[in-house]
């Protein structure tokens, strides 16, 4: 029996579809938060890139969106499998339709290829963005040096990048670390006998020496490993210390399950057990999403699973040191377990997943890669991302459809941001065996004549003259709107081997000003600097003003 | 049929007045709102909409809000981002909080409907956000205001959108310039003759703030308001039928912002359609701008004159300019400078078009050489510092106003303050002598040289100012 029959086998019995089931018979909802519409063009805006490979591949197909020209706009580097990863400049004119040209970046064609995925972040606190690059095989550090060229800075920072095949990562600053802690999440170890069942590798954890120079000498490994892809550094409880949550594909672990760790600064890392509170989670998890949905400082979390997605809340048994989460994805109308258009009905393969608020209504919206893994036949084969609005009443209804997003495509990695500066967030979609999904959010309108929907603000937050993590990773950024404040993590890691780093986009709805405040890294929080919507901000610690930032 | 008469008052359609209910209205009906308007027939009208808009305006403004029209927000607070109380009101009106009003006419009443109030009509301003339910005139929790004149509101809207414009041209120049040469580049705001203070852009394309003076960070320059925190009469006429009658606008308290059609719970659904909102703002747009008196006698009319010469050479004219040059007398509605929440252009496929320059009051505005009509406001549209330590009179509140500190306020315009008793923003000056003795801050100087006037041209002062009316 071939692998990709087992695990359709484990998954029918598996699957939690008491939840699927009660919702069938119900009407399909509709959304009363205004639908944005996107327009697929790819093609026309120069992107031409197929992640594809063999079984390796089935898993990964991220993308890196990060400003690497120093302009501001978002660009893209695009995992490419067995086909060379690919940097696209973006050259979209404000508002216009999207554009991008492909750039050599100055890498050789080994350190492009097998590449699964790759997260931005500014590892040696220069200012000029860097590239962390999941491969099949040796992992790469990619220094930044400014208009969109990298080098390999593995044997600088005495960085084994080694011969797992990784498919998640995370990075934080640790309290009292001028440079970054970096985990790297793997996949199958195929060297060990009986490989793939039950012979997931160890995950890593890459701490700075604590040197003035910057050096990643020792892995620590996190073990047991349980295959992981997705990874987020995340403070769940506000302690103010981020732990290590990883979500884990059950087709291959034996007696594993979803985790957490705990990783006190100095000390080694632990996993949180049941007699911590956590609670025993199997899932197919490929993709984390985290925000705080109700606004109560907690973050909530979006797992994307083979069928029902995963929606955890921390419940009413947890406290801030017992991470007890239940599930209130049914109840959120979150669980995308199947294909929400088409006749086919068997359940969905979900991967990347992201929460933003594509619609600027001030309500976090949810999107789902989704995508066959390579052929299973008792999961959709016509299998569209979704994405889900959130509405007023707390729930969320699907739109992928009326949106225009829902393509024949196998979705892995993605990301959402605002290529076009417009301040509607537009979607990339990396596709496996597939060409590239570019969706330009055309708002209320269409192609030829885009229309605004609510109203909106990027942040872009900056701690250069006080500390070395120029860009705030692990900042919160608070955005008040009337009585409410919507709140956003300053996160690298998490979706599935796509991550972002830029202007951090909030709807504001009908609010025509807004109060940010940030708590910084160390735990700091600013003044309320005042600003005004429909515009992107930059606020550098310590500045008494915003500053404005205009794209035309 | 032509498009006109599709224009025509409707009681049904796109956007309904409270179901089908209107429509089988008695005469003898208590109901304020008794009409609607469907704003795209009158976009493309191949006539002037305006008879139309102002006739609906006009009703609306006098209308007495009855319950069945919407009036009251048991559920929601005065804010203008719809808010839901956090507690019942125990009170369906109540004068601070409110709702406060029956009918935008019950305060603005002299010397005629649409004008200015008297102290009895102060309102409560608050954010409407924290204690939005106070029951007290403590300014903890409110700034107290007299209700202003809305003649020549129109005119004064136009002039904000044109400088709005103008300084958002200078600033795309700079930003240009910056990018182009590398370097930094600081320019020196002005329009219509206005400074606005300095601006530094970055090659990168950030922009320093810091250094504006009397306008928002946006650039919009917004007229309305005694703070100059409004753009638009839409703006402000959306938040202040909420505020003052609880009557919620589609188009920021509908279903869209806020995923129900009854945002205030009050049983009543969309309670104000764009149509309905677009003849207040044409009504109010096209109130008569504030004259002078024409019939002096000998004695006021020489002081008058002595006074307006007086009023510039003290200094009161570098704020209280005497005109603004207007470009267009073409308003549009909505306005291009909205932002969600308020009909935007991009929410309309075509604004609906009114021709000032049809109006008879209009055309005998004065014009410069260029054309250009001389809108007599007697003011900036800009902000200012208007209080110190040794003249505090009128910063005797305790809480800013959306973003703007508590000792800041725009210039009054001062076209019709011979009619427009009592005077500050609290109206609890009684007379055109206390108010300019208020005066501090920016005004100091100026203050400081009336004041060493002699009686006699303090008096001419005083009668030049007497005879800028608004007409009954």
């Amino acid at each position: 029996m071939s692998r990709y029959a087992i695990r359709f086998i484990l998954t029918l019995t598996a699957l939690a579809l008491p939840a699927a089931a009660l919702a069938e018979d119900a009407p399909r909802p509709v959304s009363s938060a205004p639908v944005p519409h996107f327009v697929e063009e790819a093609a026309k805006a120069g992107i031409e890139h197929t992640y594809d490979g063999a079984w390796e591949f089935f898993v990964g197909g991220g993308v890196a969106i990060f400003d690497c020209n120093g302009d501001r706009r978002p660009d893209m580097f695009l995992a490419g499998g067995k086909n060379p990863a690919q940097l696209y400049e973006n050259r979209s004119p404000t508002g216009g339709a999207l554009a991008f040209k492909a750039r050599d970046i100055g890498l050789t064609d080994r350190q492009v290829t097998r590449v699964l995925g790759a997260y931005p972040l500014d590892f040696d606190n220069d200012g000029i963005v860097d590239l962390a690059v999941l491969r099949l095989g040796e992992n790469l550090l990619l220094k930044g040096k400014g208009d969109c060229r990298f080098e390999e800075a593995n044997r600088a920072l005495a960085f084994d990048g080694g011969r797992e095949w990784t498919t998640g990562f995370s990075a934080v600053w640790e309290q009292g670390q001028t440079y970054p802690t970096l985990a790297f999440g793997n996949y199958v170890d195929r060297s060990k006998p009986g490989s793939p069942w039950g012979t997931c590798h160890d995950n890593f954890l890459f701490r700075p020496d604590g040197t003035d120079k910057l050096r990643y000498d020792e892995a620590t490994r996190l073990t047991p490993g349980y295959c992981a892809l997705s990874m987020l550094f995340t403070d769940w409880n506000r302690s103010g210390e981020p732990s290590l949550r990883i979500s884990n594909d059950r087709q291959y672990y034996r007696g594993g399950e979803e985790q957490l760790w705990a990783v006190p600064p100095g000390r080694p890392p632990r996993a949180y057990r049941r007699a911590d509170g956590w609670r025993h989670l199997k899932i197919w998890g490929m993709g984390i999403a985290s925000i705080d949905l109700n606004d109560d400082g907690y973050p909530e979390y979006a797992l994307t699973s083979m069928g029902d997605t995963k929606l955890q809340t921390l419940d009413a048994e947890a406290d801030e040191t017992v991470p007890v989460y239940r599930d209130i994805a049914f109840d959120r109308g979150a669980t995308a377990h199947r294909p929400y258009t088409g006749d086919d009905l068997r359940p969905s393969t979900g991967w990347h997943s992201e929460f933003q608020d594509v619609n600027n209504d001030t309500l976090w919206d949810l999107f789902i890669a989704k995508g066959n893994v390579e052929a299973m036949p008792d999961f959709a084969a016509f299998d569209p991302d979704d994405l889900l609005l959130g509405q007023w009443d707390e729930k969320f209804v699907e739109v992928g459809d009326t949106a225009g997003i829902a393509l024949n495509r196998r979705g892995r990695g993605a990301g959402l941001a605002d290529f076009n500066m417009d301040g509607l967030l537009d979607l990339v979609v990396v596709n496996r065996a597939g060409p590239v999904s570019l969706f330009r959010n055309v708002g209320a309108g269409t192609a030829e004549q885009p229309r605004p929907l609510g109203n909106w603000l990027a942040v872009e937050i900056r701690q250069e003259r006080h500390q070395p993590n120029r860009y705030g990773v692990g900042a919160k950024i608070s955005v008040k709107i009337g009585n409410r404040s919507v709140v956003r993590d300053v996160q690298i890691g998490a979706g599935h081997a796509s991550g972002q780093l830029g202007f951090v986009h909030f709807g504001l709805g009908v609010s025509e000003r807004a109060q940010v405040r940030i708590r910084w890294p160390d735990g700091d929080w600013s003044h309320a600097y005042r600003v005004f919507a429909n515009s992107h901000v930059i606020i550098e610690r310590g500045a008494d003003k915003a500053r404005l930032w205009y794209p035309e | 049929m032509k498009r006109r008469l599709a224009a025509l008052i409707l009681l049904s359609g796109v956007w309904p007045v409270q179901g089908s209910a209107a429509d089988a209205m008695p005469p003898w009906s208590e109901r304020g709102i008794t009409g609607d308007l469907d704003f795209d027939a009158l976009a493309n009208a191949d006539t002037d909409p305006l008879p139309e808009l102002v006739a609906l305006g006009e009703k609306l403004f006098k209308a007495k809000f009855v319950a069945e029209d919407g009036a009251g927000r048991p559920e929601a607070t005065q804010a203008i981002v719809p808010t839901k109380r956090r507690r019942p009101s125990a009170l369906a009106f109540q004068r601070m909080a409110g709702p406060d009003a029956n009918s935008c006419a019950s305060c603005h009443n002299e010397p005629g409907i649409g004008g200015s109030g008297a102290f009895t009509a102060n309102v409560f301003v608050s954010e409407g956000f924290e204690s939005a339910d106070f029951d007290s005139i403590d300014p903890q929790f409110s700034n107290e205001r007299g209700t202003v004149a809305l003649e020549g509101a129109g005119l004064i809207e136009l002039l904000g959108r044109e400088m709005t414009a103008d300084l958002r041209a200078q600033r795309h120049a700079a930003l240009q310039k910056a990018r182009e040469t590398k370097t930094p580049v600081t320019v020196s705001l002005e329009t219509k003759g206005v400074g606005f203070g300095k601006l530094r852009a970055e090659p990168d394309g950030s922009l320093d703030v810091s250094g504006l003076e009397g306008i928002d960070d946006d650039l919009t320059l917004r007229p309305f308001g005694q703070k100059g925190v409004f753009a638009s009469l839409r703006q402000f006429t959306v938040n202040a039928m909420n505020d003052h009658h609880g009557i919620e606008a589609q188009e920021r308290f509908g279903k869209t912002w806020t995923g129900t059609d009854d945002f205030d719970g009050d049983g009543v659904t969309d309670e104000m359609s764009i149509g309905q909102v677009s003849a207040l703002v044409a009504w109010q747009a096209t109130r008569p701008a504030p004259g002078r008196m024409t019939d002096l006698p000998a004695d006021w009319q020489k002081a008058a004159t002595r006074g307006e010469s007086l009023f510039s050479e003290i200094g009161c004219t570098e704020c209280h300019r005497p005109s603004l040059p207007l470009e267009s007398l073409r308003f549009e509605d909505p306005s291009p400078f909205e932002g969600a929440g308020t009909l935007r252009r991009a929410d309309v496929a075509k604004p609906i078009v009114l021709d000032l320059a049809e109006l008879d009051w209009v055309k005998a505005l004065p014009r410069d050489d260029k054309g250009r009509v001389l809108v007599p406001l007697f003011g900036d549209l800009k902000r200012h510092k208007i209080t110190d330590a040794s003249r505090d009179t009128l910063g005797n509140e305790l809480l800013s106003q959306r973003f703007v500190a508590r000792d800041v306020f725009m210039t009054s315009e001062l076209w019709g303050v011979g009619t427009t008793a009592p005077y500050g923003h609290r109206g609890d000056l009684t007379t055109l002598n206390e108010v300019i003795e208020a005066h501090g801050g920016e005004a100091a100087e100026a203050t400081r040289a009336y004041t060493a006037l002699e009686e006699t041209d303090r008096q001419s002062v005083i009668a030049f100012l007497r005879s800028l009316e608004i007409p009954e």
